[in-house]
């Protein structure tokens, strides 16, 4: 099997010159070149330029400049991260001839931080329709399954990652778009707290809901991500003013006494889960409890109720975005975005305060419930990745969302791989905490990773 | 699947005031997928039990 590094594996590697920045983009290009072609990651492969960056990164280490643990590295963006001069179309025929003016705020700080980029990556049109065989671009696949699902709305950073075309890329989460590509591609990936990475140039789907956030390979991966992405944007009205701690030495500390609340009526009876999710998720309980973490059942409010209140905001919020091309270019969006959107239409006003009120409600029992503990462990999905061609255009409002509670509360969550299926499909878990601890998440979902071997498994097409 | 518990007429009347140019095919789908929107909108009522003081999360803050 060709040898794909982590981004820490890599970054030793270049710093301590013996691998080359051009060295390993050629290999993620040769990769690309391989697979792209049944996996669709990637929507616009950017050769050249990212060639280009991968000599002036090697010209600037060989000089003794270093950037970083990210320099060097090869990334790519979602396609709804606005990259200045290359077209940015949210998967959409309505997008497609769209060139930004000016990069999204978290591609300058990645860029800054010495990343090499690839390209632009697959994703749910408008970060929500999909999986749709009916836009200008396939969706992406599942690569440990190409028949399988990817999970989205960060469907292209999800298999890009798995597949090791990239070492890390960029994602959002509006109602779990990083987790659940996590989830079902088995890496890891982390929805911040809501503010914590600047919103600006990343074409919005809800507002109040919206998150930046990494992909990557590891734990110890993303926590490198998040800390280039991590920042105040005095042009982001969301944006917060805090202290960025440092993630990657946070890693570190032991999770012995920390408090982990197990929330098991998410995957018993909110969103019943099959018998694979919840045995590895019983088993990480253990995994923590054997790490010293105290480990006891956590109850939240129900499924149901976040998942009311986060998609009736986002569905009115998305709305309002939509609402003047839904009336003059229907044709032009796919039937999936275009049919989920338009149930937005029949929300009032009051039902969005309604919500809105709720959310305060909800998020005042999430800070009280975790008074008693530090951290939360739940399901990421209620099963494996299913077959591409098995999700259906309503499956949104189906069964209550596992990843909207944190989108609700804005709390940071991390989705990480906890297992695999007989069929060798990957289960993910998520593991959340208090506004600001994303540290402390990252640090729990690190020490579950480096006592499991999970992470030392890459899909077969890989090989 | 919740079944919606207006009529299609109704519905139909609905999607014109939103304004949505919607085939035939469009209105019946949504229509049989109107029942998740009454869900949700009951759903974030609380059955009307909501204290007064209980405020939207958006609370627009002056700044000086």
């Amino acid at each position: 099997m060709t040898e794909i590094q982590t981004i820490a594996e890599a970054g030793k590697l270049i710093a301590a010159r013996k691998l080359s920045p051009v060295e390993l983009t050629e290999a993620c290009l040769a990769r690309i070149e391989r697979l792209n072609g049944t996996l669709n990651a990637f929507i616009r492969i950017t050769a050249e330029r990212a060639l280009a960056e991968a000599k002036a990164a090697e010209a600037a280490l060989m000089a003794g400049k270093s950037k970083g643990a990210l320099h060097g590295i090869p990334i790519a963006h979602k396609d709804i991260y606005c990259t200045k001069g290359l077209a940015t179309t949210a998967h959409s025929k309505l997008l497609a001839d769209h060139v930004p003016a000016e990069d999204a705020a978290t591609v300058v700080k990645l860029a800054d931080a010495g990343t090499v980029m690839l390209g632009k990556l697959a994703t749910h049109e408008f970060a929500w329709g999909g999986p749709s065989f009916d836009l200008p671009w396939p969706p992406a696949r599942n690569p440990w399954n190409p028949k399988h699902f990817t999970g989205g709305s960060s469907s292209g950073t999800g298999a890009a990652v798995a597949a090791g075309l990239v070492l890390g890329g960029t994602g959002s989460d509006t109602g779990g778009s990083i987790r659940g590509p996590a989830a079902y591609c088995g890496v890891a990936g982390i929805k911040p707290t809501y503010g914590l990475c600047s919103r600006r140039g990343i074409l919005p789907l809800a507002y109040s809901l919206d998150h930046a956030g990494p992909l990557a390979w590891t734990v110890e991966d993303c926590a490198i991500l998040l800390q280039a992405m991590a920042g105040h944007d005095p042009q982001d009205p969301a944006s917060a003013d805090v202290p960025i701690p440092d993630y990657r030495a946070a890693l570190a500390a032991p999770i012995r006494g920390l408090r982990i609340g197990f929330v098991r009526h998410f995957h018993e009876s909110d969103n019943p889960s099959n018998a694979a999710v919840k045995k590895s998720l019983e088993a990480a309980a253990d995994t923590f409890r054997r790490l010293g973490a105290d480990v006891r059942d956590a109850t939240l409010p129900s499924l149901e109720d976040w998942h009311a209140c986060g998609m009736l905001i986002m569905m009115t919020e998305a709305y309002t975005l939509h609402e003047p091309w839904l009336k003059s270019r229907p044709q032009d969006y796919g039937d999936f975005m275009r049919d989920r959107l338009s149930l937005a239409a029949f929300f009032t006003a009051a039902d969005y305060i309604q919500a809105q009120r709720m959310r305060r409600e909800l998020c005042a029992r999430y800070a009280e419930a975790m008074q008693a503990f530090d951290l939360l462990l739940c399901a990421a999905t209620p099963f494996e990745a299913p077959l591409i061609e098995a999700v259906t255009k309503m499956s949104s409002f189906e069964r209550p969302s596992l990843t909207f509670p944190f989108n609700v509360t804005g709390a940071p969550a991390l989705a990480l791989r906890c297992g695999f299926t007989d069929a060798g499909l990957p289960l993910g878990m998520q593991l959340a905490g208090r506004p600001f601890e994303d540290a402390l998440v990252l640090r729990a979902g690190h020490a579950y990773e480096i006592a499991t071997s999970w992470s030392k498994r890459r899909p077969a097409i890989v090989s | 699947m919740p079944k919606p518990r207006i009529a299609k007429e109704t519905f139909e009347a609905l999607a014109a005031r939103a304004g949505l140019p919607l085939t035939p095919a469009q209105k019946t789908e949504l229509y049989e997928a109107y029942g998740y929107v009454e869900a949700m909108a009951e759903r974030v009522r609380a059955g009307g039990k909501r204290a007064p003081l209980v405020e939207p999360a958006t609370i627009f803050k002056a700044r000086g």
